[in-house]
């Protein structure tokens, strides 16, 4: 029953929507911590029976060859993993924060929606879950953010929508191509995967596709929405942002973008792959000029997610699984590092470098488990994020050896930009007029939360394997629609 | 005389003929001292949704020289009479006459509907756009100036009428007769011309659209949601049986006007204060969209089974527009800034607009974006891409103020408190066009099957 994971978290967000303050609150983390347990167990029938698109649940069809069709392969069960992980995650987070049902509710159907974008294997049912996922956090950003929260969320809102409508147009193109060919109307992934088309037209649809995706990234120059959102979002709301909704973007690249346009993946390979190599070398400089917390991180995501998407462009199976794996990555660590910053600016409401200083001393755990998780981000050998940019790069370097070579500088940029960060707020002298004597140190709850996600990072550093093997079906089926010249 | 009988036995105009005397009920129910107006008004809101009843098992065919009614016709009364009903329902004046014009306004619809003659369209036009001049005199906007937008929409009316009767004598100049087939040579192709413009006053294309802010703003919130619901789609169906005349080049301007009066009417809703009068250019950017899908409609050959994207694009819209207005009308708010806050002071009202405007924005899973999908698809299909690019511009604008209406009422802190709605019926049909909106969305295989053997 796949459809159980985004109905149960939209049943809960209704309930949540239409009870008390404290009940939603208790109801959300019921069956939050109820869609983690089942897509947990849900690894058992897929790794039973793992076929080229994974377990099928497949509807009657519905109207013009639409079909409400949804598949769990290892791609997806490894986000959905990740979805339903960081909603518990972000809402035990949120625990102590006096926030309405709407809140609890919000983030509920956020995951509902998110669910149904990386199951679907129907496009239109893919793109009606794609866009439905923009209300929910239109809300967590525009009522529980911070100061610029208003502009903000409307940012967040329109430049998304502005992508969902090129890949609308090039949805109906594509369709329309296919039904031109093969005289049927149909939607499925899985029968579009091949289609290929090429000229004028198929270079359009191509392009339309990745302005698509790419906002969701966010692929220079589609960037700018992320750091406006990331940094005025509530912290539960950053962690869902960077930890699961930048995935969309790759994720919509290896489902649809590859396998459908393999030729003119590759022959355009040096325009995007070159993009995702801006987005590295831009995104960590700028993420080096930044004076707030959150702000830096989140033009670290921007970098992070170049790997990732480096990675799947090399369409090798080192580079997808490597790609598909840091997105994995990059949803603990980021999620972790947000969820830190949230702590601070729940304990001081400041977020900028200069507002802080000696925190060591005040706050031990939380110092040093802001080291690992930065070490984990610079991706350093025995952390996960090595795993999966030596991979993606691995990958690339198959297919163009130069772009990875440009892609492995960003590497060392990523310690340049968050190291010296790490050290102002934690090690640096405390600044005149700091916010760090208001600071205390992780409580119980927090440290749990904290743990987690710390333990999870070395774990996949140390022992990348079990990941790897759900990764691997759905890699070797997805590589083969590859074009090789 | 054998015309006349035949005229009135015909068994297509059952739905009109009870409407016609559903009018004449309300009126005489009006009329006698100790019945109230609400009894009246019930009479003629029994008779629209007898009507509804009737078009489940009105017979197509010919009859006579004036009237025949195909699978287009039959399906667009759906849209006539449900987009009256709501309307209908919130009239609350101690008075039956708003009543009374709105039936025959809808009555109007309904002939223009059942018509396979050109006078039939004019007559069938005529009954519906004079009771409408008089109900925006009747049942004016609060603090609007009485008489000025009837006037002007009057006058607007008058010249759309002049041009289609222009166009009628030259066509019938042209082939000598005054059915709905095509006429030969330029002369024909000028009365298509007229006719068409005076289509597309009605629609309120640009730049025939001068007359349509003014008139929605200064009117009752809820027969502004009539305007734009049931007078349009008349005038809709009318475009689209002018385009099933023409050669094939003449429906070419079509999709490019469209486009523009979608990307127009969003560029200028975005300026406005005043939320009726946002509403109305909404509303031309709506009406934009529907004319681009007439293009395409036209352009694959006028099958009347081909409209369905269109016909469910009114049904949606019937709801998602009546809603909005009677929103307006529940609120009683009148100012765009007035609304800042308003999710605080009222969550649930705020809510059901809020499902309205993402409807009418075009997102997910609302009913107002497998509508514009649909609409989109048929675009895509004949190749009109580059319509389709500035229609979707108009999208990403009109999201601008849709959403920034969103934003108002739930980011915002209230600044003005409201005065308290009324409960009651117009509260009711709130939510029955916010559900209606969003589900119609995700439930079409319901009306899907029933839509082709309506169309077919």
């Amino acid at each position: 029953m796949l459809t159980a994971l985004w109905l149960v978290p939209a049943v809960g967000g209704a309930a949540c929507l239409f009870s008390s303050r404290k009940t939603s609150r208790l109801l959300s983390a019921v069956f939050a911590a109820a869609v983690f347990a089942y897509s947990l167990w849900l690894s058992v029938p897929y790794t039973a029976d793992a076929g080229v698109w994974g377990v099928v649940e497949s509807g009657p069809a519905w109207i013009f060859g639409i079909r409400y069709h949804l598949a769990l392969d290892g791609l997806a069960l490894s986000l959905v993993w990740l979805t339903s992980f960081l909603t518990v995650v972000s809402l035990a987070a949120s625990w102590r924060g006096s926030f309405s049902a709407g809140f609890w509710a919000s983030f509920l159907f956020l995951e509902a929606a998110l669910m149904g974008v990386f199951l679907a294997r129907d496009l239109f049912v893919f793109y009606v879950f794609w866009e439905a996922t923009l209300i929910p956090m239109f809300f967590i950003i525009g009522l529980w953010g911070s100061e610029g929260r208003r502009h903000a969320a409307m940012k967040f809102f329109l430049f998304t929508f502005f992508g969902s409508l090129f890949m609308l147009v090039g949805l109906l193109a594509l369709v329309t191509h296919e039904h031109a060919v093969s005289g049927v109307w149909t939607w499925d992934m899985g029968a579009l995967a091949g289609t290929n088309p090429q000229g004028l037209a198929g270079t359009l649809m191509f392009a339309a596709f990745v302005i698509g995706f790419g906002v969701k990234i966010p692929l220079f120059p589609m960037h700018t929405w992320l750091p406006d959102a990331h940094t005025e979002a509530p912290a539960a709301g950053s962690i869902m942002l960077a930890g699961v909704m930048l995935k969309m973007g790759v994720y919509g690249f290896i489902r649809v973008l590859l396998p459908v346009f393999p030729r003119l993946s590759w022959e355009l390979l040096p325009w995007v792959g070159g993009l995702a190599c801006v987005n590295i070398l831009y995104g960590s400089l700028c993420a080096m000029q930044q004076k707030d917390l959150k702000r830096l991180i989140a033009y670290s995501s921007v970098a992070h997610l170049g790997f990732c998407l480096l990675g799947v462009l090399s369409w090798t199976p080192e580079g997808v699984a490597g790609g598909s794996l840091q997105m994995l990555n990059h949803g603990i660590t980021t999620g972790a590092l947000f969820m830190m910053i949230g702590f601070l600016y729940e304990r001081t409401h400041r977020r900028g470098l200069a507002d802080y200083g000696e925190l060591v001393g005040r706050a031990p755990w939380l110092t040093f488990f802001f080291g690992w998780a930065i070490m984990a981000s610079i991706g350093l050998p025995g952390m996960n994020g090595f795993i999966g940019e030596f991979m993606s790069l691995a990958g690339m370097a198959r297919a163009l050896p130069f772009m990875a070579v440009v892609a492995a500088l960003g590497i060392v940029l990523s310690a340049a930009y968050s190291l010296p960060a790490y050290q102002t707020v934690f090690w640096g002298a405390s600044p005149a007029g700091s916010a760090s004597s208001k600071v205390t140190d992780l409580d119980a709850r927090e440290k749990v939360l904290v743990w987690l996600l710390c333990g999870l990072m070395l774990y996949i550093g140390l022992c990348p394997t079990p990941f790897l093997d759900v990764l691997a079906p759905s890699v070797a089926a997805l590589v083969p629609y590859g074009f090789t010249p | 005389m054998r015309e006349l009988l035949g005229f009135f036995s015909a068994p297509m105009l059952w739905p009109q003929l009870t409407l016609a005397s559903g009018l004449l009920c309300c009126l005489a129910a009006g009329m006698a001292r100790e019945v109230s107006a609400s009894v009246a008004r019930l009479l003629g809101a029994v008779s629209l949704v007898v009507a509804l009843w009737m078009l489940m098992f009105t017979a197509r065919g010919e009859a006579g020289p004036l009237v025949g009614l195909d699978g287009l016709g039959l399906a667009w009364q759906i849209l006539f009479y449900a987009g009256g009903l709501p309307v209908l329902l919130s009239l609350d004046e101690d008075d039956e006459v708003p009543a009374a014009l709105l039936l025959a306004s809808c009555l109007g619809a309904g002939l223009l509907a059942a018509s396979s003659s050109l006078l039939m369209l004019f007559i069938g036009l005529e009954l519906m756009s004079l009771p409408a001049y008089l109900l925006v005199a009747r049942l004016p906007a609060p603090g609007a100036p009485p008489h000025e937008a009837a006037v002007k929409y009057f006058f607007a009316g008058a010249l759309a009428s002049c041009l289609f009767l222009l166009g009628m004598a030259l066509h019938y100049v042209a082939s000598g007769s005054l059915a709905l087939s095509p006429a030969p040579g330029a002369m024909g192709l000028a009365a298509l011309a007229l006719m068409g413009a005076a289509a597309l006053f009605k629609i309120g294309v640009v730049p025939f659209h001068f007359w349509l802010p003014d008139v929605y703003e200064s009117s009752a919130p809820a027969l502004a949601g009539f305007f734009s619901t049931s007078v349009k789609t008349a005038a809709l169906l009318l475009l689209m049986r002018l385009a099933a005349l023409g050669p094939a080049p003449a429906g070419a301007c079509l999709p490019w006007l469209g486009a523009g009066t979608s990307l127009y009417g969003a560029l200028l809703a975005l300026r406005q204060t005043r939320l009726q009068r946002l509403l109305a250019y909404s509303s031309v950017s709506h009406a934009g969209i529907l004319v681009l899908g007439v293009g395409a409609w036209a352009a694959q050959g006028c099958d009347p089974a081909s409209a369905a994207p269109l016909f469910f694009y009114g049904l949606v819209y019937v709801f998602m527009s009546n809603g909005a207005f009677l929103f307006v009308r529940l609120s009683g708010l009148s100012r765009r800034p007035e609304i800042a806050g308003y999710g605080s002071l009222r969550p649930v009202h705020a809510g059901l607009f809020g499902v309205l405007l993402l409807s009418l924005a075009g997102i997910p899973p609302t009913g107002g974006f497998l509508a514009k999908l649909l609409i989109f698809w048929e675009t895509v299909k004949v190749g009109l891409y580059g319509p389709l690019a500035v229609a979707a511009l108009a999208t990403l604008v009109g999201l601008g103020y849709y959403l920034g209406l969103i934003r108002d009422m739930f980011f915002d802190e209230p600044k003005w408190r409201p005065a308290e709605p009324e409960k009651g019926a117009v509260e009711v049909l709130l939510w029955v066009c916010a559900v209606l909106a969003a589900s119609l969305g995700i439930l079409p295989w319901i009306f899907s099957s029933a839509l082709g053997r309506l169309l077919s």
